[in-house]
This record gives C-alpha cells, structure tokens and sequence, in this order.
C-alpha cells in the first residue's frame, strides 16, 4: 500500500482515474444491465421533472380558468413517475450487485494468482479484511456517483433549454447556479477529500492497530497491570479518529449549505423574474412551471455534494484494490509452458540462490538437494535457516533468483500451478483453518475423499478419537480460524487435511507444533506407515528419534548439508 | 433464545433513549429549518398569486403591485434556514460521535474487564471488529435514525397544522395521504421486518465467508483449489445478492410508497383546487379568489416537504437493522468478574513468596469434564517448580488461574498465607511476572515494548535489562537499535528475539514470583537453550512455576509436579 508522497498529486490522480478505468472493465459483462439501469435512472429523473412542472401548469392553468394539462396525463406522468422510479431502483441495485460479484470474484482470483507469493502468505490478516471493505465501499460509484451525475447531465439542458424559451437571462444564471450546485462544489469536495481521506484510513487504522494490540495483548497487559495505560492509548486513538471525522462532517455540512445556497437563489431569481423585477418578465403561467422545474432539478442534484466527498474515499479504495490485485508473484511472465508432463516426482532443487527481499541477506546461497520418488527425507534447521522458504519455493510461493527446481526432470517454472500444488501437499505453519465444518475444511485437500477416508485421515493424525466425542463429530464448526478447537487440536486438523490429500509429494514444515512429546511420537510412528508409496519431505528444528528416514539434511548457511539423524 | 431476543430488544430500547436525548438538539433544528421552509412557501405563494391574479381578464383592478415583504421574507427565511440546517446537522454529526466514543469505551472497559478468558470464546480479530467496525457503523442509528425517529410524525404534523389555517381542504387530503404511508408501510413491512432481520444475519454470514476465504488464501492456492473456491464465492456472492434484492425490493416498495402517496397528494390538491379555483372565476365569490390562489399554491408547495420526513425515515430504516445486530455481539461479551464478596481485600508480604494449592478444581466447559481436578501442590518461596504433562492436562489452566484470569470452582489458592481471591488485583499483578508461548509485540519502538514493563524505568533500569536478557546481543541488527519499530507492521522479529524482550520486561518488573507458561515452545533447540539460560539467571531467588513439555527443562533444578487430565500424577522433590 504504497502512500505517494505529496508532491505527487498528479501521480495519485493518474492511479486513481487506472484504477476505476480497471474496474469498469471488469464490470464489462454486466455493461447492458448497468446501462439500463442508468436509461431508468434518467427517465425517472425526467418524468420527475415533468411531473413537478405540470402540476404546477395545471393548478395555475385551472386559476386562469384554462385547462393546460389535462388530468389523464396528470396521472400517467404520476404512475410513471412511480413505476419508474422503484423499477430504476430495483434495476440499478440488482446490476450493482452483479457487478459487485464479479468484481469480489475477480479480485479472489487476481489474489489467489498472487497470492501464493506475497499476499496471505506473509502479510497480516487485518490488512486483508482492509481490502475486503474497500470491496464494498465501491458499491458507491455506480449507485451514489454515477447514477445521480448522469441525471444532472441529463437535467442541465432540459432546465436551461425550458428556461430559455422564455428568458435567455434567466436561463444563463440558473444555469450557472446549477452548475455550481451540481459539479463544481462536487468536484471540489472531491479533491479535499482525496486529501483528507488519507488521514482518515491512517486514524482508523491506528484505531484499529491499538484494539488490536489491546485484545491480542491481553495476557500481558493483565500480567504488567498496564490496563489504564493501554486503554488510554486506544482513547487517544479514538479521539484522533474523531476529529477527523468531525472536520469530515463540518466540511460536509458547508458544502452541502453552499449547494442550498445556490438552489434558494436560484428560486428567488425566478420569482424576481415572475414578478418583473430586474428581469424581463416572464408570463406567470410559464413561470410557475418553470418555479417548480427549478425545484425539482436542484432538488435531485442536492446529494452530489456528498457524494463528491466519498468519491476520494472510493478512488483510494479502488487504488488499493486494484494494486493488490495486479501484484504479480511470477517474476518472468515469459516463462513458456512446458509440453511434457513429469514422467516421476524426483525433485531435484539445482544451485538456487534466493532472498525474500532484495535488500535483505540471502536466505539460500547456491542451495541444492535432492528427493527422489518415494524417499523420506528430513531437512533440519534452526529458525530463520530457510526450511520454509525451500517448501516455498518448492510450491512456487516464491520464486528463485538463481538456479532452477526440477521435478521429474521438468523445471517446476513450466509447469501449471495447479497441477503442481495438487500433486504436493503441503501442510505449512501458516496453514488456515476456515469457519466451516471439520467435514468442509478435510474436503479442501480431497473434494471426493469417502467418509471412510475422512475418519482414517483423522485417526492417522491422531485426532479422530477427539472428533469422535465431539457431538456432532465431522459436521462440527470450527468457528472463525478454529478458535473452537485448541491450537494442537486444530493443527492436527489440518495435519489429517494434508494427509487427506493423494498427492504423491508430502511436505510437512513443523507437523508437530501445539502436540505434546508422547503425542508427537506416536505421530510420527503413524507417519511411518501411512504415507508408504509417497515422497515426504519433513522440515523439523529437531527429530523425536522415531522417525524412520531414508535421509536426513541440515540446513545452514543457505546451504544443505547430509546429516546423521 | 427468547431471552437474547428480548435482551436485545431492551438495548436497542435504551440506545434509543439516550440516542434520542442526544439529538434533541438535531430535532428542534430539523423543525425549525421545517417550519422556516414552510414560511418560504408561503413567501413564494404571496409572490405567485398576486401574479396570477393580475392576469385574470375579468378581475377589477388590473395594476396591481406585487407586494415587497414576501421577497424579504423568502430571503430571510433562506438565509436562516441554511444556518439551521448546518447547525442541525453538525450537532446530528455530533451526537453520532459521542455515542460511538462513549460505546467503543463500554466496549473496551468491558473487554478489559473480562480479561483474557474473553479470548477463548471469541477470536481477538473478532473482538477488535466488533470495537472499531461494529461500532463504526452504528453512527447512523445515532446520527440519522434517532432523529428520523421523531422528527416523521412532528415535522409532517407542523406543516399540516399550517396547511389547515390556510387551505383546510388540502390539508385534507396532505392527512389522508400521509396517514396512508405508515399503513403502506405496515402492509409491506410487518412480515418483512421479520425476514430483514433473518437476511440480514445471513448478509453478514456471507460476508463472513468472503473475509475467511480471502484470510486463508494461500492455503487455497497451496491445495490447488482455487478455481472451485472462486466458483464457490461466485455461488456465494449470487446468493448474497439475490437475499440482499430480496430486502432491497422492499425497502424500495415502502419508498415507493411514499412516492406514490406524495404524488396524489400533488394531483388531488392540483386538480381539486384547480377545478375549485375554475368555478370561481367564473361564479359570484370572486373577490376571494387572489387568498384562496395563494392558499392553494401554498398546500400545493408544502407537499414534496411534508414527505421528506417520511423518506429520511425510509432511509435510516437499515440502520436501526445495523444496531440490532451490533447489540447481538455487545451483549455476548461477558460481565466483568466482581470481587468476592465478604471478605477483606489484602495485600500481602512481597519477599519470598510461597504459593499453596489446595484441592483446586475448575471446568472450562461441563461437557469436557474438569481441567483441575482436585489439585493440591506447594511451590517452596524462591525456588523453581517444574509443572509437567502433555497438552490438555491442565498446565495452562494453573497458569490462568495464578494470573488471576479465572478462579477456581473450588479449593483455594494460597500466597504466603492468604486466599489470593482476597488479595486486590493491582496489588497480585505487581508480585508476578509471566512469560507465554509468543510474546505479543505491541505496535511501537523496540524501546517502548520493554518499558511497557515499568515505564518510568530509568537508563540504568533498562540498560541492566537489556544486558541480562541479552536483548544488547541483536540490537546492532536492528536498523534503529531501540527505536525500532517493531509489532503490527513493523519490523519482524525472530521468535527467540520476541521471547527475549518478554524477558526483558519480566527483569525490568523485578516481580518476586515468575510464571513460565512453555515459554520455548516454538523455538529450535539452540536457541531454546539459549533462553532457558536467560530464564535460569531470571529465576534465582524467585518463586517460578515453569510449564513446559520440553526435555531441555532439566536445566532446572527442582520440584516437578506431573499432571495428567487435571490431577497430580506425580511429584518429584517435596511438591
């Protein structure tokens, strides 16, 4: 989330009009509904308009003893005006959330490309959730920005071409007035809040850091008695956040009078005109059709303003999701996708130098290994040795600077992600358990996997006697990241999901996190056995003894070194 | 369930109470800007009018002068109607922040009452959600709601009055046509509160679903399965959308309604005086037709502001659903622990602390048995006490219950001599110190993590906890040695760093008891000594209960006290 620096006004804009100019393509599917939609919104708009206009003609018609609007049509603009007003809505809203859809799939998918490499995989969950309201907030540009815009563009001509008929004059300066009301303050709001709203995310973030600290922190601060200290801390971020709210609204609120300013002028202006002063006057029956046009027009232009002071919210949401979703993990787009398919899953990691960042120090410096098919291999480190990081790279959740990774004889680059993460299962310390049934999240690894197999999953994980006295067994909830459960508990979870799995490579980084010794024993004595005919690679600070392996490596100094178990 | 659903009813009421208290203020301003918008109408009529009436062949007098006062008046009116409107909606804005300062404070006094037992019920990200989002989009029931509320039976009520002394008729028909919304809206909307509540819990469900899916990405693209997931939310989103139009449609209905009921109010007055006002142009009482031409346009004006009360209740409509759901979650949080009760609260002598367990039971959940069960041990003052056992055997219920963060169901916990239920809670927190599994790292300075300890801690203080807990050792690596920030977002530290600022703080606290909560569980084995070597040095001439399953714990000499499903299995030493 990179905040440009303030000079550079100019950039920002340029990010936010890419980014909104993104996501209208990728609202293109839905382009006829959200036109329709706006052809709705418009009509609406003037059988509005017309609505106001001709009562006012009737009434003053019917006190001149003339009927100018009969009542039929009277009652049809009525009954359109109704009917369209509640379809454009309907309508509207509806191809929104279609388009909304779209966009939260499509900015799944653009993740979920990315992901493996950055994002999910190292940054914090708060960040995410971030993103998945800027999501939301987006609903605003077509429903709140666009829709009402277009019915001031459509609004604009009308009013002054009516106006004109009767007074040129007249017309010029509610026409400006409009303008004023319906664009220009707007659009200034717009800028200060593109301004302002940096200052806004950057107060509720610190909010929301604080809560966080203050929640997560709890233990500590009840141990260090820092309770007073913590929660004045998060005061003092709440009243920072405050008060930039309560200048948001007070900004909000000028705006909004100046836009009531420039409508109760635009009245009078008529009146004067109607009554003959200052102006050339117009004929009273035309003037009083054209009062309530007046009406009517800034009436429906009078939320722009707010909307002005959302739009710099929403270009900035649009900007972070749009960064987001275009990171890219693979660093060579070239790379061509191979023909030939693995014959076997030898893996072979071949002179690999790589490093997280490239300022930081290499984690591995001209790395190499080998796994054949099948073989058991324990690759041992103390942490920050770059265990992990050979997992990633094995997944392509990273990507090499130098060397290359084969797996039987075909360089891992050019082959499908998909294909590939499904024949290696990898069970990482990062591993995410979802707010579903136990059932839905061991299915995750195997969609097909028989009940049968659930249950043996369970057992070989040395879980499914704890399953089993749970009472609704498989189909009970994990709850929000398997806080339902222990941490070993749900470790040995997602140990069964892996295990689930009928990849023919298994990667387990850290299995036994969270078990007890006797526990972590018996584990990996049921390793021995269950995972026969696969390859599996165990990445360990340490070993129990019990493990039966066929190799054992130690990894420092960015460099893997045969071991004695 | 009941019970919940009128819990949550009897909040939303007392919301409602002191929400409305508060935008009193907004409410007499939103008259008054009502009343002044009426007095332009009137204005406006007296200018209309006259105008109209000059025209009429047959009236008498031809020239007549349009009158001056109705221009000032409007100007007037306008003027002052912008000013009430900014104030009333400022104070609006206002109300809606002290009440989200004054929830967000109910909130976290009522986390930070609960202590860390709340966490085991639900997740921190959760709880934080619930303080800064949940309560984030209560402003509108504060600020748009609460004075909705009111302000569509008095505003709409002023102007009829008004619309009565001048043209009765049509202050008729405004009636008929305004009493007719809330029954519209009682036809279309007394089933569908009902079901607005049910979608809307399964709206925040859906969205739940996205947020879970996008936080556990990686284990999706990891597994190969992130073309079905998307095709899952895709299903999901469809059906978020189709439940969403479901309430959407009517809401839209009962806004339709208002639409449809403000339109033939228009008509009705338009072609009722219309067809009142052709009679009398031609008939005998014609001298009164220029009042009766300025009464009429004046009921005929007042008709789009006598239902703009009716639409901004239509509005804030959904955020009333919003409190509704955030009481829901407000009330889950659990009642603080009081004190017991009869009993003198104590401090007790903080040198050389011994602590006694006798016959402690507790049970987290009833269906899971006791995690204590009847355990009795005793840790001699300044010596270290091993506490053994694999996970689940009640290690860390003894942990939380020396902290203080539950109490025991029954048996007593005893320091140097008295209950420690007796004990004030301020006075418990300065005699222990207690290191866990990860140490959390605020977000702030390297600096500021560690005095969090003590923070008037002076330079030698800190100086000397550095140096003992070997934090001085990586310091260098930092790229702002102590002013480094570190925690959400900052610079990452390694898992034996983190440990060893925990250790820092449990040097700088100088607390004569040490809690050891498996303090090495997610370090390698050299690092692991090397902070077992830390905590030795820590340890001399404290009172520690060290849990831990690790076999480097045999660095410590010692009692050891075995538990196995929440009793004493064995003791070594003379625990």
């Amino acid at each position: 989330m990179p905040d440009f620096p303030n000079g550079a006004r100019n950039r920002k804009e340029g990010a936010d009009r890419h980014a909104l100019v993104r996501i209208m393509e990728v609202w293109r599917p839905h382009a006829v509904r959200l036109a329709v939609g706006l052809v709705l919104s418009l009509l609406a708009v003037m059988a509005g308009l017309a609505l106001m206009s001709s009562a006012g003609l009737r009434f003053a018609g019917a006190a001149l003893g003339v009927v100018i609007v009969t009542t039929a049509s009277l009652r049809l603009l009525g009954i359109s005006r109704v009917a369209l007003r509640y379809s454009e809505r309907l309508f509207a809203h509806d191809a929104m959330f279609r388009a909304l859809a779209t966009l939260r799939v499509w900015f799944f998918r653009s993740l979920a490309s990315g992901a493996a490499a950055g994002l999910g995989f190292r940054r914090a969950g708060d960040l995410l959730s971030r993103l998945v309201s800027d999501v939301e907030v987006l609903d605003g540009l077509y429903l709140r920005i666009l829709l009402p815009l277009a019915g001031a563009c459509v609004t604009f001509p009308v009013l002054v071409a009516v106006i004109f008929r009767t007074n040129p004059l007249l017309a010029v300066l509610v026409g400006v007035l409009f303008c004023a009301s319906a664009f220009v303050v707007p659009l200034a709001a717009a800028r200060v809040s593109r301004k302002e709203g940096g200052a806004l995310n950057r107060a509720q973030a610190g909010l929301r850091v604080g809560v966080l600290d203050l929640v997560g922190g709890m233990r500590e601060i009840r141990a260090f008695g820092a309770e007073t200290r913590m929660l004045d801390r998060v005061t003092s971020d709440n009243d920072t956040l405050l008060r930039r709210q309560a200048e948001l609204s007070a900004r909000m609120a000028y705006a909004g009078a100046f836009s009531q300013c420039c409508t109760q002028l635009a009245i009078l202006l008529v009146l004067t005109a109607i009554a003959g002063v200052g102006f050339a006057r117009i004929p009273v029956v035309q003037g009083i059709g054209i009062l309530f046009l007046t009406l009517a027009a800034f009436e429906s232009a009078s939320g722009l303003t707010r909307a002005g002071m959302l739009a710099g919210n929403m270009g900035a949401a649009a900007r972070r999701v749009v960064a987001v979703a275009e990171k890219q993990g693979t660093p060579d787009a070239s790379v061509v996708q191979s023909d030939e398919m693995p014959a076997n899953f030898d893996i072979r990691f071949e002179d690999i130098d790589f490093r997280w960042q490239p300022g930081r120090a290499p984690v591995l410096d001209n790395f190499s290994l080998e796994i054949p098919a099948g073989s058991r291999v324990a690759l041992l480190g103390s942490s920050g040795a770059g265990k992990s990081t050979v997992a990633a790279l094995l997944l392509k959740a990273a990507f090499p600077q130098a060397g290359r990774i084969l797996l039987g004889g075909v360089d891992i680059a050019t082959l499908p992600d998909t294909w590939l993460r499904r024949k290696i299962a990898w069970l990482s310390q990062a591993t995410h358990l979802f707010d579903d049934t136990i059932r839905n999240n061991l299915l995750l690894g195997a969609p097909q996997a028989t009940e049968e197999a659930l249950w043996k999953a369970l057992d070989e994980a040395a879980i499914g006697d704890f399953v089993r006295t749970l009472p609704e067994q498989l189909d009970t909830w994990l709850g929000e990241g398997g806080v339902k459960v222990s941490g070993g508990q749900g470790r040995r979870i997602a140990l069964a999901r892996t295990l689930l799995s009928d990849a023919p490579v298994i990667v387990l980084d850290e299995p036994a996190t969270g078990l007890d010794a006797q526990t972590e024993q018996e584990f990996f004595r049921t390793l021995n056995t269950v995972a026969a005919h696969r390859s599996v690679l165990l990445i360990a600070h340490r070993l129990t003894g019990v493990e039966k392996l066929d190799r054992v490596w130690r990894i420092s100094g960015g460099r893997a070194t045969a071991a004695t178990a | 369930m009941n019970e919940s659903k009128a819990a949550i009813r009897a909040w939303t009421r007392a919301q409602a109470r002191l929400g409305l208290r508060m935008a009193r203020p907004s409410i007499i301003l939103s008259v008054m800007s009502c009343l002044l918008a009426a007095a332009q109408m009137w204005c406006i009529a007296n200018i209309l009018g006259p105008a109209l009436t000059t025209l009429l062949p047959l009236s008498g007098a031809a020239g007549v002068d349009e009158p001056l006062w109705p221009f000032i008046g409007f100007i007037a009116a306008a003027l002052l109607r912008v000013a009430v409107n900014i104030t009333s909606e400022l104070s609006a804005a206002a109300a809606g922040r002290a009440a989200r300062r004054r929830l967000r404070s109910e909130v976290l006094s009522a986390i930070v009452g609960a202590g860390p037992a709340v966490l085991r019920q639900a997740h921190s990200g959760a709880l934080a959600s619930l303080a800064v989002d949940r309560i984030e989009a209560l402003d509108g029931y504060f600020s748009r709601w609460a004075p909705a509320s009111v302000l569509w039976i008095i505003a709409p009520a002023c102007l009829l009055l008004s619309v009565l002394w001048a043209q009765p008729r049509a202050a008729l028909i405004l009636a008929i046509c305004g009493a007719a919304v809330p029954v519209a809206q009682a036809v279309f909307g007394v089933g569908a509160a009902v079901a607005s509540r049910n979608q809307f819990l399964a709206m925040t469900r859906l969205q739940a679903r996205f947020l879970d899916r996008i936080r556990g990405i990686a284990t999706i693209v990891l597994s190969g399965r992130a073309d079905e997931e998307a095709l899952h939310l895709s299903e999901a989103a469809e059906d978020l959308r189709v439940r969403t139009m479901k309430i959407l449609r009517i809401a839209f209905l009962s806004s339709a309604s208002i639409d449809c009921a403000m339109i033939v109010a228009l008509i009705a007055i338009a072609i009722a005086d219309g067809h009142h006002a052709l009679i009398a142009t031609s008939g005998a009482d014609r001298q009164y037709l220029p009042h009766f031409v300025v009464d009429s346009l004046f009921a005929l004006l007042i008709v789009p502001e006598f239902f703009a009360p009716f639409r901004g209740l239509a509005l804030a409509y959904q955020d009333r659903a919003l409190a509704q759901g955030a009481a829901a979650e407000i009330l889950a949080l659990p009642e603080p622990q009081p004190l017991t009760e009869g009993q003198p609260v104590r401090t007790v002598e903080a040198h050389g602390v011994t602590i006694v367990f006798e016959d402690v039971s507790f049970t987290w959940d009833a269906s899971r048995g006791p995690a204590l069960d009847h355990v009795s041990f005793t840790v001699p003052a300044g010596e270290t006490t091993v506490l053994a056992g694999p996970s689940g055997s009640g290690k860390s219920t003894v942990m939380e219950l020396l902290l203080g963060f539950i109490r025991p169901d029954s048996g007593r916990i005893i320091f140097n001599g008295a209950d420690m239920q007796t004990i004030v809670p301020e006075a418990l927190a300065k005699m222990t110190s207690w290191i866990g599994q990860r140490p959390v790292l605020f977000a702030g300075t390297l600096r500021e993590n560690i005095t969090f300890a003590k923070p008037d801690a002076n330079v030698e203080e800190l100086a000397a906890a550095l140096r003992s807990s070997a934090v001085d050792r990586f310091l260098s690596e930092l790229p702002d040695g102590l002013e480094t920030i570190i925690g959400e977002g900052g610079f990452g530290l390694s898992g034996g760093q983190a440990q060893r600022i925990a250790i820092a703080r449990a040097y700088l606290k100088n607390a004569p008891v040490l809690l050891l909560d498996e303090p090495t569980a997610y370090l390698d084995p050299v690092t692991e000594a090397d902070v077992f070597e830390s905590l030795k040095r820590l340890a001399l001439k404290r009172t520690v209960i060290l849990a831990s399953h690790s076999t480097a714990v045999h660095m410590f000499t010692g009692r050891r006290v075995d538990l196995v499903h929440g009793r004493v299995a064995a003791r070594q030493g003379a625990a």
